[in-house]
């Protein structure tokens, strides 16, 4: 009996993962096995051929070293697809800090805080998918925004960069994301002894002061958290950058599902695995940084 | 949240999503059909008169399953996807349907993945009368343009579970076909002021910023290829099955104007066509028969422009899945029979597509309809789509003529080209530019 | 921060805050107004009269009842996805607060299960089963098990397949957050209820439960949320019928009329509903804790 205990509590951590490592195991490495496999088969215009080659990969560097210093296609699209996570990953940060703050801080009762999120989620029940056709009325040449400014006398002229644009594309973004961002710092300010703060002040440190040094340190965990959820949804995104761009941006993303809709699913794979070793080197890059796991 | 969902721009995209009824409601009632909660992996035999029909929203009205069930029993259930996944679906859960609305161009593509069945032209009653563009690539005795996958290239397998073409007629047929049309562009004249009558306005400076072309690598270039040859650039043997220099070339021109400003932006599906040409971000543009109506619907000026190169063609059609058998085998081809057997293809016929039997179609229609849509004559009467609502008053003539003047001025048909893997390079390449 | 008086940070910050909530509502603003068009509009401005035209349409002839079904069944497939996220995120944080062999990877496989592009885990799903159906097929002809050669198709499914594709877009962000909440949990009460003589489901339940608490409701509506709009995960991997979202994607792009927005405004009014029941709810079991004393989980959502 004893022994049977004692093996429980010495194994208890592994029968606490089990159900999440099985999971992932069946749903999501087995069919990543698969993918990293088939990228490394052959295939011609109509079938796919169990193999081993690399020409998916060489490929998809097609050109990388010839035409330099000119950018071929993918590390072109790469550094848009960068563009956008880093630009992206900054708003969000910017905005979800100031937003955090203020529900942290400023907010004094749970009740109101619980509200006050409620009503930042609500638009994110409404469909994405008619959410997205939404945009066009919005910030299109005749839209909302355009009317506005004009009657505003701001411009004079429909201001086309309003949509399909670099522009259209980060205000999705930072629509769509910014509360992955929030949640996480706003957990992470909840738990700050406020005693700290107070002492901070007590001790003559500015408002500023007080944030860079005390507010900021403390809060990098939900920092850290939010920048993956950010950086990693980015990085794959094709919707977004497609619609908002108008379809005429690149991305990582839109690369590999047009490969998959022309059921070029060895080539595709080999993107997969490349846009996925290529976030982990970040995310890898990040925990060199901080150990994400004991700063959560 | 999701950060990625599909918004369509497979190759099929071209050919699904414009066969679209008019009317939301139409389409929002397709759903009748569909059952109540069905979560659980279909172990237990399904109800053998119930058919599960794979395809877009576009062909899946609630009219058609309506009257399907009144006429032989059989329960239709939609499942509506989008363009591209219907070939995915085909490809990767073969499963999941028992019967499919898919494009021609695609077969090149799913006849080799063993998925499908030839289906017994013996037991599909009108298999002598489906029209001649399908079989034989004719309109009236006239040749029409096969450039690309011309349904008749693709039209009948070697044997039941052949992975080959037969170049001449047999038994077993890939696909009934459902609808077809031909493409060519849309453009305001309200805005644009002037007549528009060769392909090369598509790249015409003066549209800077308000031209587009679809997002679909296979058809998108098909449409630059059409401008190209009309601007006297460069001459195609064959615009649906390029070489790699044709594709250089084309792929470079693309880049060009797209640097140079001339696009507002790409669409991949029917609704984004709509919007950009209704909302005036866009006034010339590769588009679909029934996408100008939808636009003209609005009262917006839109004219679906025939143009003197002629048109780029699109046909879809019904599939059955190689494991189909028994009893659901039966019904699909009962479904199939009763679909060429007129009603259904009259239906098809009022929203501006084109149906596979003709002359059965002619008999659910009024003669005023027929002269209207099939005949290219001016409409002696209102024209009302088939829920009810108004199309054309009377007097209208439809664009692009008759059917024999519509159908023969094909050029090219949607395509899957063997240089399809360095196509689809280069054009992300063009994506990224 | 418990000065009676409101700083001037405070105005400028809840000024940035209404702003912020301004920009999140502009397309529901949008979707709302233009589902009010007039019989002639179109699904963008202008605005062609004022009318409830496009709610009678999407009423009488846009077949409540089947986008009800897709309805149901996302919103069955939503609650189970919630129920093993919060189940599975628990007790894998709490398995996490070891550093085992092993537990990196399962950490970084959470990473990556959010980075891989979701066509393509769908893709993966979809390849796999597949095998299996075939291998289950083959058996069945091996072995003449009768009613897999006659009626078997495929288990993929709602609740097979596709409740694995949600699970590996929601369980991570599950994961992510309960590391965090589990790191920030001072072991001394979990001590101070062991010395009190406490068995570990006595700890577990009365201790930390009521601790984590908060943190789990943003879990569950996170997985919800997640599943609610899932796409691209579900598109290879959801079996023959369709979610909500796959369900208005088909729509979308052959809907051309304001009937779309319409149904967008409808929806969000039930979400509206749904949230507003659940926080009455949430706010009852506060004052009812509020009664009893405990003060446990304050301060942690």
């Amino acid at each position: 009996m004893r022994a049977i205990q004692d093996f429980f509590s010495r194994t208890l951590a592994y029968w606490q993962a089990a159900p999440m490592a099985l999971v992932f195991g069946f749903f999501f490495l087995l069919p990543l096995a698969a993918t990293a496999m088939v990228s490394f088969w052959e295939y011609t215009e109509y079938s796919i051929e169990p193999a081993f080659v690399l020409t998916n990969y060489s490929d998809a560097f097609d050109g990388c070293i010839s035409s330099l210093p000119d950018l071929c296609t993918t590390f072109r699209t790469y550094l848009s697809t960068l563009f956008f996570c880093g630009g992206t990953w900054l708003l969000t940060l910017i905005i979800g800090f100031t937003v955090a703050w203020f529900l942290a801080f400023h907010v004094r009762t749970m009740t109101m805080q619980i509200v006050l999120f409620t009503l930042c989620t609500i638009p994110f029940w409404t469909s994405n998918v008619i959410r997205m056709i939404s945009w066009i009325p919005l910030l299109g040449r005749n839209g909302l925004m355009n009317q506005l400014l004009l009657s505003l006398g701001i411009v004079s002229q429909p201001q086309e960069w309003l949509l399909y644009s670099d522009f259209s594309v980060l205000l999705a973004f930072v629509h769509l994301y910014t509360f992955f961002m929030v949640v996480p710092i706003f957990n992470s300010m909840m738990r700050i002894d406020r005693a700290l703060i107070e002492a901070a002040y007590d001790a003559g440190a500015s408002g500023w002061q007080t944030l860079w040094n005390v507010v900021v340190p403390l809060t990098k965990p939900g920092i850290t958290i939010g920048s993956i959820f950010v950086i990693t949804i980015v990085m794959g995104d094709f919707v977004t950058i497609g619609i908002m761009g108008g379809q005429q941006i690149a991305s990582v993303g839109k690369v590999i599902q047009t490969e998959i809709s022309f059921l070029q699913f060895p080539a595709a794979a080999a993107n997969a695995v490349i846009l996925l070793i290529s976030v982990l080197l970040i995310i890898v890059g990040l925990t060199r940084l901080v150990d994400i796991r004991k700063e959560l | 949240m999701s950060a990625d969902n599909t918004k369509g721009s497979g190759k099929n995209s071209g050919g699904y999503s414009r066969r679209t009824i008019l009317r939301g409601s139409a389409i929002f009632a397709g759903f009748a059909a569909t059952a109540a909660v069905r979560g659980f992996p279909a172990v237990k035999a399904a109800d053998a008169t119930t058919l599960r029909y794979l395809g877009t929203a576009v062909n899946q009205s609630a009219d058609i399953a309506k009257k399907v069930k009144e006429d032989l029993g059989i329960t239709i259930e939609y499942v509506p996807v989008t363009t591209d996944e219907v070939t995915k679906r085909i490809i990767t859960q073969p499963n999941s349907f028992d019967i499919v609305d898919s494009e021609y161009f695609s077969l090149k593509n799913l006849i080799p993945s063993g998925n499908l069945m030839g289906m017994d032209a013996k037991k599909i009653k009108y298999a002598d009368k489906i029209t001649s563009v399908f079989t034989t690539g004719t309109v009236n005795g006239k040749t029409i343009g096969d450039q690309g996958t011309a349904p008749k290239k693709v039209f009948y397998l070697e044997g039941q579970y052949s992975k080959k073409f037969a170049s001449s007629p047999t038994e077993w047929i890939t696909l009934i076909p459902t609808t077809y049309n031909a493409d060519t562009l849309g453009i305001r004249p309200d805005l644009i002021k002037r007549p528009i009558e060769h392909w090369s306005e598509l790249l015409n400076p003066e549209f800077k910023g308000k031209a587009s072309i679809l997002n679909i690598p296979s058809i998108g270039i098909m449409d630059a290829a059409m401008a190209i040859e009309s601007a006297g650039i460069h001459k195609y043997a064959d615009k649906g099955n390029m070489t790699k220099e044709e594709i250089d070339l084309t792929i470079k021109t693309l880049i060009e104007a797209k640097k140079a400003g001339q696009f507002r932006a790409f669409w991949s599906d029917f609704n984004e066509s709509v919007n950009l040409m209704a909302s005036g971000e866009t006034v010339i543009q590769s588009m679909w028969s029934p996408a100008v109506t939808a636009v003209r619907s609005k009262g917006i000026p839109c004219t679906f422009q025939p143009l003197k190169e002629g048109y780029r063609a699109w046909a879809s059609g019904f599939g059955l899945p190689k494991t189909l058998e028994g009893k659901k085998l039966d019904a699909a081809y009962d479904f199939v029979n009763w679909f060429l057997s007129g009603w259904a293809g009259a239906y098809l016929n009022r929203q501006g597509y084109y149906s596979a039997v003709l002359e059965t179609a002619k008999e659910f229609m009024q003669p005023y309809e027929w002269a209207y849509w099939m005949e290219g004559k001016p409409a002696e009467q209102d024209i009302h789509a088939p829920d009810g609502s108004l199309l054309e008053k009377a007097g209208a003539v439809r664009d692009g003529g008759s059917y024999d003047t519509r159908m023969g001025a094909i050029a090219c048909w949607n395509a899957v080209m063997d240089e399809n893997a360095y196509m689809v390079r280069k054009w992300n390449e063009f994506i990224a530019a | 921060m418990s000065a009676e008086r409101r700083p001037a940070s405070f105005y400028w910050l809840a000024a940035f805050f209404a702003l912020f909530v301004l920009f999140l509502y502009g397309p529901v603003i949008t979707i709302v107004t233009l589902s009010f068009q007039g019989p002639e509009g179109g699904l963008t401005f202008p605005m062609r009269g004022f009318s409830t035209y496009w709610f009678s349409k999407l009423w009488e002839g846009i077949g409540v009842v089947d986008i009800g079904a897709a309805l149901r069944r996302s919103a069955a497939l939503g609650v189970v996805v919630m129920l093993l996220t919060v189940v599975f995120s628990v007790l894998a944080g709490l398995g996490l607060r070891q550093r085992f062999r092993g537990s990196g990877i399962l950490f970084y496989v959470a990473i990556a299960s959010l980075i891989v592009p979701s066509i393509v885990v769908s893709l993966g799903i979809a390849l796999e089963f597949r095998i299996v159906d075939d291998s289950i097929k083959a058996f069945g002809d091996a072995y003449e098990v009768g009613w897999i050669q006659s009626s078997y198709t495929t288990i993929m499914g709602l609740f097979t397949s596709g409740l694995g594709a949600h699970l590996t877009w929601t369980l991570p962000f599950g994961l992510l957050i309960m590391i965090a909440v589990f790191n920030r949990l001072n072991p001394a009460y979990e001590e101070a209820a062991r010395d009190l003589g406490a068995s570990p489901w006595q700890t577990f339940r009365f201790v930390i439960l009521p601790i984590i608490t908060p943190p789990l409701i943003g879990v569950a509506m996170f997985g919800f949320t997640l599943s609610w709009d899932e796409l691209a995960r579900s598109s290879q991997a959801i079996g023959a019928y369709n979610t909500l979202p796959m369900e208005l994607r088909g729509l979308t792009t052959t809907v051309t009329t304001p009937a779309i927005y319409a149904l967008g405004t409808v929806t969000t009014g039930i979400s509206f509903a749904v949230i507003l029941s659940a926080m009455a709810l949430t706010w009852l079991i506060r004052r009812r804790r509020a009664r009893h004393g405990s003060d446990a989980g304050k301060g942690m959502v």
